[in-house]
């Protein structure tokens, strides 16, 4: 799977986000998204191999975090995603409002 | 009587020492209720996944497909009926937990009038253990519930 493979899946590109700027345990990943355990198991597993995500080991727990670094140019083009994304949202918000 | 061994067949051997993942529940139903949820398809699918293939004889296949398409896949090992149920385990397309890469034990105890559920999930790799942990944690009250007479509903994935 190439590098551009692993982030187009929108359920990793989810995790990805949810660990962009602080570690979250498998356990809270698990708990915040509406798949099975098999897909989350799966999807950090994908992140893992590619390196994408870092994992901290504390004793049997695991701790998930994006490395960004490893990401390169695809970093900037899902936080610009992202962006993109939030600000759709916004100018929909103010039309909503405008429109009242 | 003779002790099988513990992994009679099937997961790669990670040694004795490779930890694993215990998860015990204790349920309002005899062993025989709770073992015929562990041995037919359509109980199956009732506390977990959308659908289950399950022919349970050693050798015979184990399919359980979760409502997003994700498939688990194994075969059984060692089935001993109100006892014991003993699977490999694994999920397609799944780059470390493959189908029959790792095996899952589960004892029944009678105790008074209802069953300790023990299950153990040998052989996963330990960056994987957490997050079946949490499956695992989810599935075994569904599994009760439905043992005890209740309705668990669809599953809705753990979490």
């Amino acid at each position: 799977m190439d590098a551009l493979q692993v982030v187009t899946e929108p359920h990793r590109r989810e995790i990805l986000r949810a660990v962009w700027d602080r570690e979250l345990s498998a356990g809270d990943i698990a708990a915040r998204f509406p798949v099975t355990f098999g897909a989350v198991s799966q999807h950090l597993a994908v992140l893992r191999t590619a390196g994408f995500v870092t994992v901290r080991r504390d004793g049997t727990r695991r701790f998930y975090r994006a490395d960004r670094e490893r990401l390169g140019p695809l970093a900037q083009a899902l936080e610009a995603m992202w962006r993109a994304t939030l600000d759709e949202l916004a100018a929909a918000v103010e039309a909503e409002s405008d429109r009242r | 009587m003779s002790r099988s061994p513990l992994v009679p067949q099937g997961p790669p051997d990670r040694g004795d020492d490779a930890p694993a993942l215990a998860v015990e529940r204790r349920v309002a139903a005899p062993p025989s209720t709770v073992y015929a949820y562990l041995t037919d398809s359509v109980r199956w699918a009732r506390w977990q996944g959308a659908s289950a293939e399950i022919d349970a004889v050693p050798g015979g296949r184990f399919r359980m497909r979760m409502g997003n398409g994700m498939l688990a896949e194994g075969r059984f090992v060692e089935l001993v009926p109100d006892t014991r149920v003993v699977f490999t385990w694994g999920w397609n397309g799944h780059p470390t937990v493959p189908p029959g890469s790792s095996i899952v034990e589960i004892d029944l105890a009678s105790e008074g009038d209802g069953t300790v559920i023990r299950l153990v999930h040998h052989g996963l790799p330990p960056d994987d253990i957490p997050i079946h942990e949490t499956g695992w944690r989810h599935y075994l009250p569904r599994l009760a519930t439905i043992a005890e007479g209740g309705d668990p509903g669809v599953d809705p994935g753990p979490g």
